[in-house]
């Protein structure tokens, strides 16, 4: 192949993400988790010959997408890539060289043809369980939060390794479950290399390399496009979090020079003796992230959209937290880099930044269900989503994350709780211009005969979701067991019949809210979603009588 | 003598074929559909090709009818305004939705509105348990207050009763309707546990609240058509086609509405099945392409694969996720939005890109003249010469090559920096590579190898496209069949009255005794029979087809295992031996030793054909007398270029011809390309079977 031209290479570019999308969808079908089935708490990428991520899933994580690329490259130095063989499957879920905590596996595959590696597949999910203290951020060291794996073969040659699954065994929570999810992760990557073998049988491509130049230049230079309309200049931001003992400030500075972006996020506070410390993977990934849903939200991600951004922070800081600091709940703080950016870049991107979300609440359940069998499973649930120029926040929307709830019917049967209401908490959307979306009330109670630990993860507590250019902040969030408020963070056991009621947070709404049009607050009033009195008081409009 | 009708309403025209079951012979007939009363276009079609035929009204035993109305009620918002009745805390459920973002990036994305407003639901205090017990048990006089309130302020008409684990227990939904059909007896009532009783709320509820909007409307227009069909004189029996492939009974389609969607293209799926059964093709590619989109079907072992969600009206540039979601079993249809009004135009990367928007019918594609100014693919299939500029509907419509030319000029081939013919052909083959992955994508999810399938290739611009969407998948043999322009009408009258009945009960098989199965079979069987029997199927008629889904335990998701036809107290021990096979086909592995269980059962009952032909001459004159038209200058780039291509008229194409590619094949509405090398067969039936060389 002498010169690829545009037209094929759209083609060739949407087939290698059609790819990633079969590989997604084998992973679904064959896990045993809800985290991965219901929730879609995973991602699949493949790679070129050199290492370079050309293509991923539709449906997948944003931060995984950012970190991948980096997890690949600590597996080629541990096992460089003349010492891989067929049939080998690398995997790792250190923290640092992976996601970011030890509950996501990384498992990659290289791709043979002719003896020769012309790519490389990658598969991530969040397993059911890793041992340690659950999925929680109650830790204090990295030591306490299960089994950490360093770069390993799980199959060497097509041989699983006895030794790592006997690992898996002696050390999770329901074994049978996670080591299914490891495998299920493994055949994924096959199914992968043998899509993108057939692909390049079909069109008579030897090496895909020269097409991942031609992706990877025309994604970058998209992003430098877009980047180039910022005037040139330091745009900052700071905003207070809470955290598991006290507030935690994050901080960043976006150096916009030339068509790149710079952003130091050094002035965050230090890292903390709780597990919620991001590891500078995550950092990166996530700021990459909120750089491309403000640039290039249409095109399909690669190494392109993340080369023109570099992303530094203070070793030591919360955002680039050293060895052994715990990090199991490192996506609490670090969700919050998107709208940090955002923040920072407001001013000079009024059309396109998005006003705070209510976020995303994870409860970590464990125990035992009514029949006895073991749960380990995570309650998903949205708050509101942030509104943008132009648009009111969608009610119940996850961001920046992408999780999906579990229905009620299925999490019943799953844990033997009980869902007494989930319902949309009424003025708890940022007023604004755009309104906010509406956060949810939900009330469960643990109708099973066992106690049930559960670990709450989230935020927004003590600093709502801030509005937007006069827009206002989204209500707070608040999680009660038996009436009384606990912590966000903190880690409970539900005996038979306790009841456990959480506010998800609304969004933050965008521009003035006297603005709004009277139509607009009228058809919230109409729906529920503004009182009359929210439409007098913060509206101006008085609905009908 | 015996005469039967197929009526398929679409969009833009409205197909009917009529069936002479005594000298297997068929006459087709178009019109345009009237969008304000489509049940006006259905009888002056029926009107209009009995009197071609030389046929009685009385003299035709049947009249089976696809339509579009469901899908476009539900599309447009038509529907009567409806009360969803939800269990106590869960009345925002409709709101809350699936509580995901289907695109990563775009922050700008638009969800679709809930079926049922949020100030016309009502909350009952009732309550089922995940395993079915019944712990509360609701209180009729509130609900009745509430209702009665909810006509008199919003003029409810139709009420959607949704209670959570209904799917598990029916009682309490059972309860409330029987209250509310005392108490308001106008009103029409659907139950999410008759609906559909299957798991997962949101999808249930939405499902049940579209089958109530638009429940009065169906009711209605199925009986203006009884009764304008009954004064012409009509006395035989009226079916409709429903979304799964099988004929309902008019009653029952009026209870299950939401049965009804898409039904066109399902007959067009099950016609190409037929198409292969005949020709002994038991394994089928069905490629569908019109004016806006295209659609796909794939047909394994003569059956068109099933399944039991679809997405109805998208509100975010046709993206997956965007739309409402519909659990009914129906034909799994693909649909790609690419047709011959495809825009052609340049993506954010700086690639070509085709569709998914259309230039729709008006204006339409440049090349048509009306002031269309987009480039769109049938201006690039004109400038390469696939589509005559005099021959277009049967030369009907002169097409302008000049105007293509520009509008692909300044739109593609500027931009882009390559030549008009570069342009053009990239066209083509986006559109080529777009269908094939379509298919490909859909065949991987099932886990199906369609490499030795044969591809039916039908609709306006399905014939252009199919060889060359074969060959980069791999099929070696196209078939365009006789009376292609009319498909779905001739799928109407090819399929079978049938009825499926769905249950969600889990049971573990270690746990399950050889009777339990027979059992709960036999319970559903009577339902799904019975459903037929009351539409005049003779009981002794009717035959079963049992699927189960099933899934290792503690998995979410579930895969579809086919009974064979025997016996089921004798299958018992079978099922773990037929769940590994059905789980190894589309996973290559299986985990031995773990535990399985049964999720779903699926039991469909299905009467026989009305059929007395494997297939129907249609009679159609050819347009002069030589088979050979003319000569046109064709791109086939393999060929190095243009090169001088005959064209043929299909009707004058005689059983046994052949002909060797490059060559176009005209016929009113469509034109088959054949590639450099290809043979093309007619067959005694007069189909077109292309094998790709």
């Amino acid at each position: 192949m002498s010169k690829i031209d545009p037209i094929a290479v759209g083609i060739y570019w949407d087939r290698l993400i059609s790819i990633t999308d079969e590989i997604v969808n084998t992973l679904v079908r064959t896990s045993f988790s809800t985290n991965v089935r219901e929730s879609y708490d995973l991602s699949c990428l493949l790679f070129d010959g050199r290492g370079r991520m050309l293509a991923q899933g539709s449906y997948s994580v944003p931060s995984f997408t950012g970190t991948a690329p980096a997890t690949l490259q600590h597996m080629l130095k541990r096992f460089p890539p003349e010492t891989l063989s067929p049939g080998d499957v690398v995997i790792t879920n250190d923290p640092w060289l992976g996601t970011g905590h030890m509950f996501d596996i990384n498992v990659m595959q290289p791709i043979f043809r002719n003896g020769r590696i012309v790519g490389y597949c990658m598969s991530i999910s969040h397993l059911p369980d890793i041992g340690g203290r659950g999925f929680s951020a109650v830790a204090r060291e990295v030591y306490e939060e299960g089994l950490r794996l360093p770069v390993l073969k799980l199959i060497e040659k097509g041989q699983v390794s006895e030794l790592i699954l006997e690992l898996f065994r002696c050390n999770v929570r329901a074994p049978e479950e996670t080591i299914g999810d490891l495998m299920a992760n493994a055949s994924a990557t096959s199914v992968g290399g043998r899509m993108l073998l057939e692909f390049m049988d079909e069109y008579g491509i030897d090496d895909i390399s020269e097409i991942a130049d031609v992706i990877i230049s025309q994604s970058e230079t998209a992003i430098r496009d877009e980047l180039r309309k910022i005037p040139d200049g330091c745009y900052e931001n700071a905003i207070l979090v809470e955290g598991v003992e006290g507030t935690v400030r994050l901080a960043c500075a976006v150096h916009i020079a030339d068509g790149r972006a710079r952003i130091d996020f050094s002035g965050s506070c230090d890292a903390v003796p709780s597990a919620i410390n991001v590891p500078v993977c995550y950092t990166h990934a996530m700021a990459c992230y909120a750089i491309k849903c403000l640039t290039t939200p249409g095109i399909p991600n690669n190494l392109g959209s993340v080369t023109p951004v570099e992303v530094t922070a203070r070793e030591g800081s919360i955002l680039n937290p050293v060895h052994p600091s715990p990090t199991g709940g490192r996506h609490v703080i670090g969700h919050y880099v998107a709208p940090l950016v955002f923040g920072a870049l407001a001013g000079v991107m009024p059309d396109r930044v998005q006003a705070d979300s209510g976020m995303l609440n994870l409860i970590n359940v464990q125990g035992r269900n009514r029949e006895g069998r073991e749960v380990s499973s995570i309650f998903f649930a949205c708050g509101g989503f942030g509104a943008l120029k132009g648009i009111d926040g969608a009610p119940t929307t996850p961001s920046p994350s992408n999780m999906t709830s579990i229905p009620i019917e299925v999490w019943e049967r799953l844990t033997s709780m009980t869902v007494l209401a989930k319902r949309l908490l009424p003025d708890s959307g940022g007023p604004g211009e755009f309104r906010g979306g509406l956060g949810q009330e939900i009330v469960l109670r643990n109708d099973s005969p066992h106690p049930l630990t559960v670990s709450c993860l989230s935020g927004r507590t003590e600093f709502p979701p801030l509005g937007m250019l006069g827009g206002e902040p989204g209500k707070l969030r608040e999680i009660s067991i038996n009436g009384e408020v606990v912590h966000p963070k903190g880690r409970y056991v539900l005996a038979q019949g306790d009841t456990m009621t959480i506010h998800e947070a609304g969004g933050g709404g965008f521009g003035d809210p006297k603005q709004r049009s009277r139509e607009a607050v009228l058809a919230d009033v109409r729906n529920g979603f503004v009182s009359s009195q929210a439409a007098r008081e913060i509206y101006g409009v008085a609905p009908a009588a | 003598m015996t005469y039967r009708i197929g009526v398929d309403i679409g969009g833009t025209f409205t197909d009917l074929a009529l069936f002479d079951d005594a000298a297997g012979t068929a006459i087709t007939h178009k019109l345009l559909t009237s969008p304000d009363e489509p049940s006006r276009s259905v009888l002056a079609g029926v009107v209009a090709i009995a009197q071609s035929a030389g046929v009685q009204m009385g003299e035709v035993s049947a009249i089976a009818h696809g339509t579009t109305l469901v899908t476009n009620a539900v599309i447009e918002r038509r529907g009567v305004p409806t009360a969803l009745v939800t269990t106590e805390g869960f009345s925002d459920v409709l709101d809350i939705a699936l509580e995901r973002r289907y695109d990563l990036f775009d922050m700008r994305i638009a969800f679709p509105r809930p079926m049922v407003p949020r100030d016309q639901r009502l909350e009952v205090c009732e309550r089922v348990r995940d395993d079915g017990t019944v712990v509360t048990v609701p209180e009729r006089e509130a609900l009745e207050a509430g209702l009665a309130e909810l006509i008199a302020t919003r003029g409810i008409q139709a009420v959607a009763v949704c209670f959570l684990n209904s799917y598990a227990n029916p009682a309490n939904e059972r309860l409330v309707a029987g209250w509310i059909r005392e108490r308001f007896p106008d009103l029409y009532v659907s139950l999410s546990s008759t609906v559909f009783p299957y798991p997962r709320e949101y999808e249930r509820w939405t499902t049940t609240c579209m089958n109530a909007y638009v429940q009065p409307i169906v009711d209605r227009y199925l009986a203006r058509l009884e009764d304008g069909l009954g004064e012409l004189g009509f006395t035989g029996k009226f079916l409709v086609m429903s979304s799964s492939g099988g004929t309902l009974a008019s009653s029952i389609a009026r209870e299950f509405p939401i049965r009804l969607l898409e039904s066109g293209p399902a007959a067009g799926a099950l016609m190409s099945a037929h198409v292969g059964k005949v020709l002994d093709e038991r394994n089928i590619l069905a490629f569908d392409m019109g004016g806006t989109t295209a659609k796909g079907c794939i047909i394994r072992g003569g059956t068109p694969i099933k399944r039991y969600e679809m997405e109805v009206a998208r509100v975010h540039e046709f993206k997956g996720g965007s739309g409402l979601p519909a659990k009914i079993p129906v034909i799994d249809m693909i649909e790609i939005g690419s047709g011959g009004g495809s825009l052609a135009g340049t993506d954010e990367r700086g690639t070509l890109a085709m569709g998914p928007r259309s230039a729709g019918a008006d204006p339409g594609p440049a090349c048509y003249g009306r002031g269309g100014q987009r480039a769109t693919l049938s201006d690039a299939n004109l400038l390469l010469g696939y589509l005559g500029a005099g021959s277009f509907l049967g030369g009907k419509m002169a097409l302008d090559e000049d105007a293509a030319g520009r509008a692909i000029s300044s739109q593609v081939a500027d931009p882009l920096g390559v030549d008009l013919v570069e342009a053009a052909w990239g066209m083509h083959e986006v559109i080529n590579e777009d269908v094939a992955r379509a298919f490909r994508v859909h065949a991987s999810e099932r886990g199906i190898d369609y490499r030795r399938s044969s591809m039916v290739v039908f609709g306006g611009s399905g014939p252009l496209h199919g060889v060359r969407v074969a060959r980069k998948l791999k099929i070696p043999k196209v078939i365009c069949p006789a009376g292609a322009g009319v498909m779905s009408a001739f799928g109407l009258l090819s399929s079978p009255p049938a009825f499926e009945v769905v249950r969600s009960r889990q049971i573990a098989i270690d746990r399950l005794a050889p009777s339990d199965l027979a059992e709960i079979c036999a319970e559903l069987e009577a339902e799904a029979s019975g459903v037929l029997v009351a539409g005049g199927v003779a009981r002794d008629a009717i035959r079963i087809r049992r699927r189960l889904d099933m899934r290792y335990s503690g998995q979410g998701y579930e895969v579809e295992v086919s009974l064979p036809d025997e016996d089921p107290q004798s299958l018992r021990d079978a099922l773990p031996q037929l769940f590994d096979e059905a789980y190894a086909a589309i996973f290559g592995m299986t985990l031995p030793g773990r535990p399985i269980e049964i999720l779903n059962w699926k039991i469909e009952a299905y009467g026989p054909l009305a059929a007395t032909h494997e297939t129907y001459r249609v009679l159609q004159e050819p347009e002069g007398t030589s088979v050979l038209k003319r000569n046109r200058k064709a791109y086939f780039p393999e060929a190095g270029g243009f090169v001088d291509c005959p064209v043929y008229d299909r009707y004058a194409l005689a059983s046994g011809d052949s002909v060797v590619g490059p060559a176009l094949i005209e016929e009113r509405e469509s034109t088959c390309v054949l590639g450099p090398g290809d043979l093309l067969t007619v067959d005694p039936f007069m189909n077109l079977v292309i094998e790709i060389r």
